[in-house]
């Protein structure tokens, strides 16, 4: 396993410079010229100003010129300054990717507890009033869109009952916890600030829970899949036959063999969760990588585009990875290396 | 299994009690952070480089110009100069600076600070520099005395000082973080990362903290020579969407929210939260571009029959429920010149017989883009199909693709949009932006971009003429002047204004002071709590 992983490491770096190629090319083959996202419409016929424009910000090198110095300031972690927000992209992205991670490794949390829950009690009461009911909260999950779900359960929980504070991270007149990890669920508790601490759980239940929603969906039902296959199985017959109790069949045994397939889906839900969280992120007003593509996207912003590309791309080579490694953990008879496998 | 089935419940059940135990009341404290609900879309916090709705609310707490527009709307006021005089050509404007005015350092604001301000502000070359055209030399006789020297009569200069964008700096620390005044601003200018963390202004906030997309704070300028505001913090907190910052409004976690829409303001019915709505100078427009590829047949009569054929009214109801006014030139209502214009009209039978008599009875196809955007209430899109139901009833068939706004742009100067729309706001109180942007003279924005870059002639010389007497005039001779280049850019049907969408206004009912401001949006210092 470990040539595998060290063959797969060594291929990253390539896998990502491909990554960034084809990002850094398609942004500049765009049908409008960056320099309307950094000059506006009334200094646009003036050509001191868009000359200045373009040396303080490159445009005035050929692509190639850009790409290899793009590259060469990448090697030294500097992905360029984003034309919108004017800050360098790596500290931008360094602030926000802590926020998005925080919102998606809470969904994900949430998303495959009640996911997996749901699937078990699905499958154990096939075709009974909680199948129903846990397949038709499955469907909503998977089907209905995050903005809509967003909106209602503000509407819901926020201003009709006033259960869960609005969008953000943190109450607005409440002020962010000193920068350590990002994570304001951490960083609070560091700086020791309890109010903070609960007014960051408290803003992260609706939009984790409207994001970890889809998860659910997706996760219940294969786990309900999983599980009627895996409880046919005739080695869950031998487990009750040598005394094994309804929970232990269930959880022990069915359970450990039907996650399998799961933890698929819950390598690339992770992934898609990252870059996915577009919406929520814009719902909920929080800032994290999601918001920013979009901005970026809407803007015309070329290095912040190229920069959330990359992360977005390494994150699904590491997630991709980290599955793989998980598969050969759950399951044994797989074998990562070519040696081992053959 | 049902124990555990329960335990979860029960599990459930106490977390969604804590939560809603562990929620504050709505109640706030008199002391707490002031928070406004706000798509915040900030360019820059560098009051060179900043040009943007959110920027003239920051720049105007924070920095403090030569004088200010008073809360009419109309008229000047002192501010850091407590008076001024101009020469009789409008081309040389002298200033005594107020004694007592200090930066938020402690330090005097200074005639060295003014000229430093000005000449970064025309040398940076960024989106504000315009504002400083034509200006030739800075004199400084005295530490409290400046005499502003232009090449050409500037009548419209007194109005442009009182833009956020034209907020005096602090020099001295500027020029300590990386700033340059000097020619070579352009290139050598470096402080903009800092402007992004600081400012250094008199105004009666200074900046805290700017989280892009996330939060502008501001916190009350400890050494504010003036009287200190009655809230010592305000937030300015990202809520792109209506509907969530309708919903922080109702629930208390917001105390202002600034860009609620029409549709969205009737769905408020709580009885603590106050809903104003007011005249805007903010105009939603559609223009011709005959330069345009596509766009031969679109001479002046066949604009003033397209033009004929435009439901206004409609466009209103239908954009904003209502919730606007018609406009009559480019120059907005209630800016110098624009009272009495006549208002646009819809004459179908009027626009037919113009068609007809060109032979375009039958109609004709235009092909056009328009940038997807929502600004002030209005889809832009949604407009443009209003109007494709409109032009249809004289056989004009518009053939709509919407694009991003950036791809719009890029089109409008090639190969050009024969027929399109788009919004304007203010960046200062006067008419001469307006003209400048809208007019048919030499170099402007849209006669550059309506005439194909030069393809077909649309330069209107009595403009040009007006223009200029209007620049050397004061008083009610540069009034009517302004009105007389209004009739011009509505005889030139290159650009036709369809609805000046209202403002609503929308806050919590313990907060007063709050109001539109022309230059400022909202001015953060009149705020207070009951």
């Amino acid at each position: 396993m470990s040539t595998y992983i060290v063959r797969r490491l060594i291929a990253m770096p390539l896998l990502l410079l491909g990554v960034i190629t084809v990002a850094f090319l398609l942004t500049h083959f765009t049908a409008a010229d960056p320099l309307t996202s950094i000059i506006g419409e009334r200094q646009m016929n003036n050509p001191a100003v868009v000359e200045a424009a373009r040396a303080r910000w490159g445009l005035d090198r050929s692509l190639p010129e850009r790409y290899v110095i793009y590259l060469g300031n990448l090697l030294q972690g500097d992905m360029g300054t984003s034309f919108r927000t004017r800050q360098p992209v790596a500290h931008d992205l360094m602030v926000r990717l802590p926020a998005t991670l925080e919102l998606v490794i809470s969904a994900m949390l949430l998303g495959t507890i009640f996911g997996v829950v749901l699937g078990v009690l699905a499958a154990r009461f096939r075709d009974g009033p909680i199948d129903n009911i846990a397949r038709f909260f499955a469907l909503i999950g998977a089907s209905a869109p995050v903005f809509w779900t967003g909106l209602v359960v503000l509407f819901i929980f926020s201003v009709q009952l006033g259960w869960l504070p609005g969008p953000g991270r943190i109450d607005s007149r409440a002020v962010a916890p000193p920068f350590v990890t990002g994570f304001y669920t951490i960083d609070t508790l560091v700086a020791g600030d309890w109010a903070g601490f609960r007014s960051v759980l408290m803003h992260l239940i609706l939009p984790a829970s409207v994001l970890g929603w889809t998860v659910t969906g997706i996760v219940s039902r294969m786990v309900r899949a999983s599980m009627l296959d895996v409880l046919s199985q005739e080695y869950i017959l031998a487990a009750r036959a040598k005394g094994a109790g309804p929970l232990r069949v269930l959880i022990n045994h069915a359970l450990r063999n039907a996650m399998l397939p799961t933890l698929t889906i819950l390598g690339f839900s992770f992934a898609y969760l990252i870059t996915g969280a577009i919406l929520t992120e814009t719902i909920f007003s929080w800032p994290g990588i999601g918001s920013y593509a979009v901005a970026a996207a809407r803007g015309l912003d070329n290095p912040a585009i190229v920069g959330v590309t990359i992360i977005g791309g390494a994150a699904f080579l590491i997630t991709n990875l980290l599955t793989d490694i998980a598969y050969a953990l759950v399951d044994p008879r797989v074998k990562l290396s070519r040696q081992e496998g053959s | 299994m049902k124990s555990h089935l329960r335990s979860l419940i029960l599990a459930g059940t106490g977390a969604a009690l804590l939560a809603a135990a562990a929620m504050p009341g709505v109640a706030i404290a008199q002391d707490q952070p002031l928070v406004i609900a706000r798509n915040l879309e900030i360019n820059s916090l560098d009051p060179h480089r900043a040009f943007c709705d959110t920027c003239q609310i920051y720049l105007s707490s924070t920095y403090q110009g030569l004088v200010r527009l008073a809360a009419d709307d109309r008229s000047i006021e002192p501010l850091l100069a407590t008076e001024w005089t101009a020469n009789e050509d409008q081309t040389q404007f002298t200033f005594t600076l107020h004694p007592d005015a200090v930066f938020s350092d402690g330090s005097p604001v200074e005639a060295k600070d003014v000229k430093w301000t000005f000449e970064r502000l025309k040398n940076v070359q960024a989106d504000p520099s315009f504002m400083m055209n034509g200006l030739v030399s800075i004199d400084t006789p005295d530490d409290k005395t400046v005499v502003v020297n232009m090449e050409s009569p500037n009548s419209e200069f007194i109005g442009i000082l009182a833009a956020p964008y034209a907020g005096i700096i602090n020099s001295d620390v500027a020029t300590e973080n990386g700033a340059i005044a000097g020619e070579d601003a352009a290139s050598a200018d470096q402080a903009e990362t800092w402007f992004l963390a600081n400012s250094a202004g008199s105004g009666p906030y200074v900046l805290d903290t700017y989280r892009p997309d996330d939060e502008l704070r501001f916190r009350v300028n400890e050494n504010y020579w003036g009287e200190a505001p009655a809230i010592s913090e305000i937030v300015i907190d990202q809520v792109a969407d209506a509907v969530s910052q309708a919903q922080m409004l109702q629930s208390g976690s917001a105390d202002i929210a600034m860009q609620v829409d029409p549709d969205t303001a009737s769905t408020i019915s709580s009885p603590d939260i106050t809903i104003e709505t007011v005249p805007s100078y903010n105009f939603i427009y559609v223009m011709f571009s005959p330069g345009a590829q596509g766009a031969e047949l679109l001479d002046l009569e066949v604009r003033q029959a397209m033009a004929y054929a435009i439901d206004y009214q409609g466009a209103i109801d239908f954009t904003v429920g209502g919730e606007g006014a018609l406009q009559a030139s480019p120059i907005p209502n209630g800016f110098p010149g624009t009272d009495g214009l006549p208002m646009p009209e819809e004459n179908l039978d009027k626009a037919r017989e113009i068609l007809a008599s060109k032979g375009l009875e039958d109609g004709f196809t235009l092909d056009i883009t328009v940038a997807s955007l929502n600004v002030y209430g209005v889809d832009l899109t949604l407009l443009m199909q209003k109007l494709q139901q409109d032009l249809a009833r004289i056989n004009v068939a518009i053939n709509i693709q919407p694009v991003a706004s950036a791809v719009w742009r890029e089109q409008t100067a090639n190969p050009g949009i024969p027929f399109s729309a788009r919004f304007y706001a203010p960046d200062y109180y006067g008419s001469a932006q307006y003209v400048q942007f809208f007019g048919m003279l030499p170099d402007t924005f849209w006669e550059r971009r309506a005439s194909g870059q030069g393809k077909v002639d649309l330069v209107n010389q009595r403009q040009v003429e007006l223009f200029e007497q209007a620049l050397a005039a004061s008083g009610d001779r540069m009034n009517e002047l302004y009105h007389e280049i209004a009739l011009e850019m509505i005889k030139d049907r290159i650009i036709v204004p369809v609805v000046s969408p209202n403002l609503i206004l929308a806050y919590r009912n313990e907060i007063e002071g709050v109001r539109y401001s022309a230059c400022c949006n909202l001015p953060l210092a009149e705020l207070s709590r009951k």
